[in-house]
């Protein structure tokens, strides 16, 4: 940005109003993104820099040793322990993504049938409000909903489902199914917006050659609401690989994901493991996302 | 037109059930919030054993929620305030100038959301301990304009990607400084997608657990920590009571917000229409 500013600085002497457009088309965007730019580089690019760093140090015996090494890189990609970490959290965000498809993919489709703008302007506005409700008070909603003498057992023993409670908090039930109510919404909002750019022409003429419903629906809506189904899955995936308040909620201690564990590494002061569990989480987290990508870019083609 | 099939009201019928259904596990663990904030027990149980108002009683008493409430709002107003000043600045700087490499700078911008929050807070905190600002209120100020910047410019740049850019012109031309022109010109045109990017903002921040949680000096919490690590010693409704407050304000945003879009399209269109018009 200084460049830019002492390369243009003689310019302005020259006062020539075409001159001057010139100059200012060039300044004036750095200008006006510096503010953002400071602000990404002092509360994100140096951070994640010293984090970073981080990760290349060492902790023995309650001590940092500030010396380059990969020796907390090696133990953690070769441990049992993290290893296990590792795959919890892969498990629990596919199975939290699962449940929020078989969930939001219907809603989706009935907010897109629903005929009468009322109902669609009241769906998508229970769909979307839990968004404002913060997280700490939906988990704390299904810790309640889900203890042993909560509703739902209460209407499992009513139906005669079930003799004793069933446990469904504080175990990997619990977290899954409020990770899915919390990332509902981002789950619907990308499939319902596929669905609204299909051509209604398509629909009805595939009715009109005689497609049954099931039929138009795995030949005509399925296929092209699979880019809105990807993108879910991004979301919905990277999300739920992130989550920490949930897990640390509902999991009682028996849902040890990588966020936790980046949380309590902190909290013991071996920051190194915090750094490499974090990089491990982030690594994951952008493959990810370009898989989802390229998966895009492929079906969209 | 639709034929009308034998299998048409069935289908009608299951939409519809899964609708209820659906609506149902949205809104069941909210309400169970606001009966739980009227038991009269401190323990979780179906059906409530009896009714009361002691939680509340109770919640009116602990002085820290008040001042984590008070110390949210306030923080999540500045945060709001300084990204929508600033991201409405560097959005319409994407949109409107020719950038080298434009994606790359749009991509580097929005890069935060996809960053895990416990990975950044983290990160924070390392770097803070390191310069020696941990538990500034700066620190958390930036913090939190940091994470909700990329809505912001996201929200501000997909209505001004909308924007007739000949009226900007036309003002320009005749004789409108560039400030007189964002302002009576530009602005009304995107205020729709600020006011939501702003009401976004807000309660991102307001919902901030990960990036806070080791940003804040013990005694200095913000209402979701407070709320957090009450929850990790206690269970009883107390929380239901204050959650039910909390119900309550979104209640009312979600009211307001509707009040102001009322001869709107809704936000999810309107996003909807700027992602189509940009592919």
């Amino acid at each position: 940005m200084s460049e830019a500013l002492t390369a243009a600085a003689p310019v302005v002497a020259v006062a020539v109003p075409v001159h001057r457009r010139g100059w200012r088309q060039k300044v004036a965007p750095w200008l006006m993104l510096a503010p953002s730019l400071a602000l990404m580089l002092y509360a994100f690019v140096l951070p994640m820099l010293t984090f970073f760093e981080y990760s290349f140090y060492t902790f023995r015996r309650g001590k940092l040793i500030e010396e380059f090494s990969l020796t907390t890189y090696r133990r953690f990609l070769f441990d049992a322990y993290y290893q296990t970490i590792v795959l919890d959290t892969l498990w629990m965000a596919a199975l939290t993504t699962v449940l929020a498809l078989a969930i939001g993919y219907p809603l989706a489709y009935a907010l897109w049938r629903l005929e009468r703008p009322w109902m669609k302007r009241w769906l998508s506005l229970i769909i979307f409000s839990p968004i404002i409700v913060s997280v700490v008070v939906r988990s704390y909603g299904w810790i309640v909903l889900l203890a042993d003498q909560g509703p739902v057992n209460w209407a499992l023993k009513g139906l005669g489902l079930t003799n004793g409670p069933v446990s469904l908090v504080f175990n990997l039930t619990g977290v899954v199914l409020s990770l899915a109510h919390v990332f509902l919404p981002f789950v619907v909002f990308p499939i319902y917006s596929s669905m609204t750019r299909i051509d209604p022409a398509l629909r009805e003429a595939a009715m009109d050659l005689g497609a049954g419903w099931a039929r138009t629906f795995r030949s005509v809506t399925l296929p092209l609401t699979l880019p809105g189904v990807v993108a879910a899955v991004q979301i919905a995936f990277t999300l739920a690989l992130g989550a920490f308040v949930t897990p640390a909620m509902l999991g009682g201690g028996r849902v040890l994901v990588l966020p936790l564990q980046v949380y309590n590494a902190t909290s013991d002061i071996n920051w190194p493991v915090a750094a490499v569990g974090g990089l491990v989480l982030l690594v994951i987290a952008i493959l990810v996302v370009a898989l989802c990508n390229r998966l895009l870019k492929y079906s969209e083609a | 037109m639709r034929t009308l099939g034998s299998g048409i009201r069935l289908r009608y019928l299951a939409l519809w059930t899964f609708t209820i259904l659906g609506i149902i596990f949205i809104l069941a663990p909210l309400a169970i919030v606001v009966v739980n904030s009227f038991s009269s027990v401190a323990y979780n149980v179906f059906p409530p054993e009896g009714l009361s108002t002691r939680w509340y009683e109770n919640l009116a008493g602990q002085a820290a929620f008040y001042t984590g409430a008070w110390r949210s709002l306030v923080l999540a107003a500045l945060a709001t305030l300084g990204s929508l000043v600033i991201g409405t600045m560097a959005a319409y700087a994407l949109v409107r100038y020719r950038l080298p490499m434009p994606n790359l700078v749009k991509a580097f911008m929005l890069s935060p959301i996809v960053m895990p929050k416990i990975v950044l807070g983290v990160a924070l905190f390392m770097f803070f301990v390191r310069i020696g600002t941990l538990g500034g209120y700066s620190s958390l100020l930036l913090t939190h304009m940091l994470v909700v910047l990329p809505f912001v410019i996201s929200l501000v740049s997909a209505a001004l990607f909308s924007f007739d850019w000949t009226l900007q012109e036309a003002a320009m031309d005749l004789g409108a400084g560039p400030l007189e022109t964002f302002c009576r010109v530009i602005f009304p045109e995107i205020s729709v997608s600020m006011v939501v990017a702003g009401v976004f903002a807000f309660v991102t921040s307001f919902d901030q657990v990960e990036t806070t949680l080791f940003l804040v000096r013990p005694g200095d919490n913000t209402l979701p920590i407070e709320m957090f690590l009450y929850l990790q010693k206690w269970q009883d409704p107390t929380i239901a009571a204050l959650s039910t407050v909390l119900i309550l304000f979104a209640v009312a945003i979600i009211g307001g917000l509707s009040l102001v879009l009322r001869n709107q399209k809704l936000p999810l269109e309107l996003s909807g229409a700027g992602k189509e018009t940009s592919a």
